[in-house]
């Protein structure tokens, strides 16, 4: 490793946190599933003979009263609801003396004919006799009649019913280990980048300064760590410089007040001059403290806090449900879509005003005081009893998450040069997708095991913590920065720009609308509709989005950079989006809607960043009159309609086609606005467009 | 000609007291291994505490349905049996064998607690503990009636797990209900076990990673620190005693920067004695 150049050092510590974390709780879930296993396995076994017994004791009656076995009738009626009830018994049969099939549900008789035929069920003595039979373990019971044994009955359990359940527990397992991962990957980057990284980017600044032989700045750390030892070595050699200056410039100012040769005070100002010429010192009487921010400071507040709101992701829809009160005039789940427009409705209401509060008082305040809000609102909404309350504490929440979002991407854009904001935001969008796949992920798993409102207990602790630690990290101000914030009618300006306009209308707010609308709302319900699957599934379902974002955004990125063919990656991402909310119209399983949030996820990935990316392009002189960053807030706020509108779109769907065929029907409306702008892109051409200005 | 000093010479001496006019170096007191040692360690905790978290809760539900899905069965066989009798006409609190199969079940497993049949106000009609006939049921199971006939509802009160099923009629008017009730320590047995085993596992798993994850940090940052430690006793020794700072043989470009800062402020420290004591030699003319 070297000290100039920390990535080395970061990829082997990742690769340790890796070699630590993914091999026990390898070992563990190996060594548990197989406890599991064996713990499992008996209780099975039970629960078959116990099937069995009754089926074989309903049948001997049968066969008690005379009626011989292969006439008896409604077989089918008779083992049909058990097999419905009992998931795990796959087939039932009953066979003649001979091992001759005379009646089966549930398999195929070519499959077990053979091995009935062969098998000799008398050598157990007209015993329970359990054998493996390809897929199955066939737990066969004697039914006896007036003559003896009149033939048996035979239960079939599918061998991998366990392997299946046990799997459903790896996947929680897998599930909790990658967030584990995650988690660890953002708390490493913290503490390196916090005790190693920012301590020696601050001490290559001073030393570069010092190499010109300016000695105005000591460095601000002061951790007792070997970086904090060697930072007070270094700051010990500056100081001993500019104590020798100190005394000699008193010692000069003394000699030159005090001597009564005025040659000698002419040569000792000679001195000093030299002095002065070769070396500069603080004019303050002591070396500066020189501290750096930067974009990775907020990044694990940001991670908490995001996590903290992503955690109930996948469960809000059900929770609504939970405390649903009729709303005169709305139907249930227009009700249920309501809390999730508000919330979207107060973010897009309140990020401007945040913004504005973010430059003037400062991210540090404003961070703090959005977490006020959004902890009372995670705490009441753990509390809610009625949809009422529970609309009045998510608008809180919100109010809190847009002061927080705006406090961290303002102080972003402050404490970056300018050159290196776009990787500066880089570390606002890897931190909110971490937090969103960490927080769906073990959200759906948490409010499972401890019910929905201790995990949004747990996310007002998430956003306790994250508010202790920007208290730790931004302990003053960061610098000042441009604040220009242009007049609202100013920048409604931006509409008169037609292909800033298309790309709202066609491509951002349809974006959001399959956002809030299908991934938001209906994924959870259509998914939990299928009584097979539990929350800990839809959580896990809806961790393939956020995922595919992560993995597609930066090749996106750099695909966008290379060809500068934006506004084409923002067209397919749009179709391909859209184009996957319509698979569900194939077929409704779960498979089908997976695809589709993986397609959404690889919608976003794909457009997202070439959307941005497009803007300093498609409004040349907006961007130079109003500011980049103002014009791409306005596009963030613009896009919020569609956040807004999603859910309750969906909302009116659902009685017309249902849960999928509202997923269906948005993916429709979505199609066909990303299709407008697929023509539209045709139009826009390569390069900074400077009609506008030319125009005015 | 000042000697020369290499920058990633090393030497314990030099760390504790550096010979020069700098102050004596700070004790490290928290070192960055294990800064980092502590919050991997406590990562690992979490992650392996959460695991064998969800691991045994997920588990206990798995168990507990298939408990409660083979008792299910059992109650689903009773209310077969009892409304064929419903069906042929008899009222509920007329089938005189619905008392024989109860007692038939409970002696097919001696897990099984009790087994009641109650009508429809919760009046219980049949039981295998015979003096509870006549009394009445609690109010959530004769609401749970109301669920829908061929839904299993399940409860529980202090020590017993319950499940039942309505029973109806063939107009699917609901007569009553059958209960069966197991004990809460049948699945506590059956899954005890485990958490034990789970914490044994949890403990041999978090000391043998805990002593990998410190070594692996110790090795990774104690060069770190040892880099750091000879470049400021080379900064204290070049300060105090004169010489140069010299980079070894692939020292990278902090290092080399930060040689010359050591000659910059040598320089430095030097010049400003110079003019000190020229100005002290102009001051002493008199």
């Amino acid at each position: 490793m070297t000290l100039d150049h920390t990535r080395p050092l970061f990829i082997r510590l990742l690769l340790l946190a890796f070699i630590v974390l993914v091999p026990p709780v390898g070992l563990l879930s190996y060594g548990a599933l197989g406890e599991f296993s064996l713990g499992l396995a008996p209780e099975m076994d039970k629960k078959v003979e116990t099937v069995g017994q009754d089926l074989a004791a309903s049948l001997d009656r049968a066969v008690g009263y005379g009626i011989p076995l292969d006439q008896l009738y409604g077989m089918d009626d008779f083992f049909m609801p058990v097999l419905t009830a009992n998931p795990e018994i796959h087939y039932l049969s009953v066979t003649d003396p001979n091992g001759r099939i005379l009646f089966l549900n549930g398999a195929a008789k070519s499959l077990l004919a053979p091995f009935y035929a062969a098998a000799d069920f008398d050598a157990d003595g007209g015993q329970t006799h359990r054998s493996i039979l390809g897929p199955f373990v066939d737990l066969s019971l004697p039914l006896r009649g007036k003559a003896g044994i009149a033939g048996q009955i035979h239960v079939g359990v599918d061998q991998n019913y366990i392997r299946g359940r046990l799997l459903d527990i790896a996947q929680d397992i897998a599930v909790v280990n990658l967030v584990s991962l995650l988690v660890a990957i953002e708390i490493l980057l913290f503490v390196v980048t916090f005790n190693v990284i920012g301590p020696m980017r601050i001490v290559g600044m001073v030393i570069d300064k010092v190499r010109r032989g300016d000695f105005s700045h000591a460095c601000s750390v002061d951790s007792d760590d070997e970086v904090g030892r060697f930072v007070s070595g270094f700051n010990a050699a500056i100081r001993h410089a500019d104590d020798l200056f100190r005394r000699l410039e008193a010692y000069m100012d003394e000699v030159k007040a005090a001597h009564f040769d005025r040659t000698v005070a002419e040569r000792v100002g000679e001195i000093e001059a030299r002095v002065r010429f070769l070396f500069r010192f603080s004019h303050t009487g002591r070396p500066e403290v020189m501290r750096e921010y930067q974009a990775t400071d907020i990044r694990l507040p940001l991670f908490l806090f995001v996590f903290a709101e992503e955690i109930s992701r996948s469960f809000m829809p059900f929770y609504i449900r939970d405390l649903y009160a009729p709303i005169p005039g709305l139907s249930t789940d227009m009700v249920i879509a309501l809390p999730i427009a508000v919330f979207m409705l107060f973010i897009a209401a309140v990020s401007p005003a945040a913004a504005m509060a973010a430059a003037s008082k400062g991210s540090r305040r404003v961070f703090l005081m959005g977490l006020f809000p959004a902890t009372i609102g995670f705490f009441m909404s753990a509390l809610a009893y009625t949809v009422y309350d529970l609309i009045l504490w998510r608008s809180v929440t919100a109010i809190g998450y847009a002061l927080v979002t705006m406090a961290c991407q303002s102080y972003i854009a402050q404490v970056s040069q300018r050159q290196k904001r776009a990787q500066s935001l880089g570390v606002y969008v890897g931190a909110v997708l971490t937090a969103s796949v960490c927080g769906t992920g073990i959200g759906g798993v948490l409010a499972e095991r401890t019910g929905y409102r201790a995990t949004f207990v747990i996310a007002a602790v998430l956003a306790v913590i994250a508010g202790l630690l920007i208290h730790r990290l931004m302990g003053t101000a960061p610098p000042a920065a441009d604040t220009r914030l242009p007049r609202k009618r100013a920048l409604l300006v931006l509409l008169r720009n037609w292909r800033f306009s298309a790309l709202v209308v066609f491509a951002a707010i349809p974006s959001k609308i399959a956002l809030t609308g299908f991934f938001f709302f209906l994924v959870p319900l259509t998914l939990l509709q299928d009584v097979s699957t539990d929350l800990g599934d839809v959580a896990r379902i809806m961790m393939f989005y956020p995922i595919s974002v992560v993995l597609l955004s930066p090749l996106a990125a750099r695909l966008a950079d290379r060809t500068g063919w934006k506004a084409g990656l923002v067209a397919i991402g749009g179709l391909i989006g859209g184009g996957g909310l319509l698979l569900p119209a194939f077929s409704g399983d779960i498979n089908m809607i997976t695809l589709a949030i993986i397609m959404l996820g690889l919608s976003h990935g794909l457009s997202a960043s070439p959307q941005l990316a497009m803007i300093p392009d498609l409004c040349w002189t907006e961007c130079r009159n109003l500011g980049q960053t103002n014009v791409l807030a306005f596009l963030r706020l613009a896009e919020r309609i569609g956040s807004v509108i999603g859910p309750l779109l969906a909302a009116a769907f659902i009685p017309l086609y249902g849960y999928t065929g509202a997923g269906i029907a948005l993916g429709v409306v979505v199609l066909g606005m990303s299709a407008v702008f697929a023509l539209l892109s045709f139009a826009y051409g390569p390069g900074p467009h400077i009609e506008a200005e030319l125009t005015e | 000609m000042e000697e020369p000093r290499v920058l990633d010479q090393t030497g314990q001496s030099s760390l504790t007291s550096a010979p020069s006019g700098l102050p004596s170096p700070r004790p490290v007191r928290w070192s960055l291994a294990r800064k980092v040692s502590l919050a991997l360690v406590s990562i690992l905790l979490c992650t392996l505490l959460l695991t064998g978290f969800f691991a045994y809760y997920k588990f206990e539900s798995v168990y507990s349905s298939l408990v409660q899905s083979r008792y299910s069965f059992v109650v689903f066989t009773i209310k077969k049996r009892v409304e064929d009798s419903l069906n042929l006409g008899l009222p509920l609190h007329q089938i005189r064998q619905a008392q024989e199969i109860l007692e038939r079940e409970k002696l097919r497993d001696p897990q099984i607690l009790s087994i009641e049949v109650y009508d429809s106000q919760g009046e219980v009609l049949f039981d295998t503990d015979r003096g509870a006939i006549g009394s009445m049921v609690p109010a959530p199971q004769v609401d749970a009636l109301h669920g829908g006939t061929a839904v299993a509802f399940g409860a529980s009160d202090e020590d017993a797990l319950i499940v039942g099923l309505p029973l109806s009629n063939t107009l699917g008017k609901v007569e009553g209900g059958v209960v069966l009730r197991y004990p809460i320590a049948y699945i506590e047995h059956g899954i005890g076990g485990l958490l034990f085993q789970l914490a044994e596992k949890i403990a041999l798993q978090l000391g043998i990673f805990s002593v990998i994850a410190v070594a692996g940090l110790y090795f990774l940052f104690g060069r770190v620190g040892h880099k750091l430690g000879a470049m400021q006793r080379t900064l204290g020794e070049v300060i105090a005693t004169g010489g140069q700072a010299e980079t070894g043989p692939g020292a990278d470009q902090f290092e080399i920067r930060f040689a010359e800062f050591i000659a910059k402020s040598h320089e430095a420290v030097e010049h400003i004695r110079d003019a000190t004591a020229e100005v002290g030699r102009l001051d002493r003319l008199q």
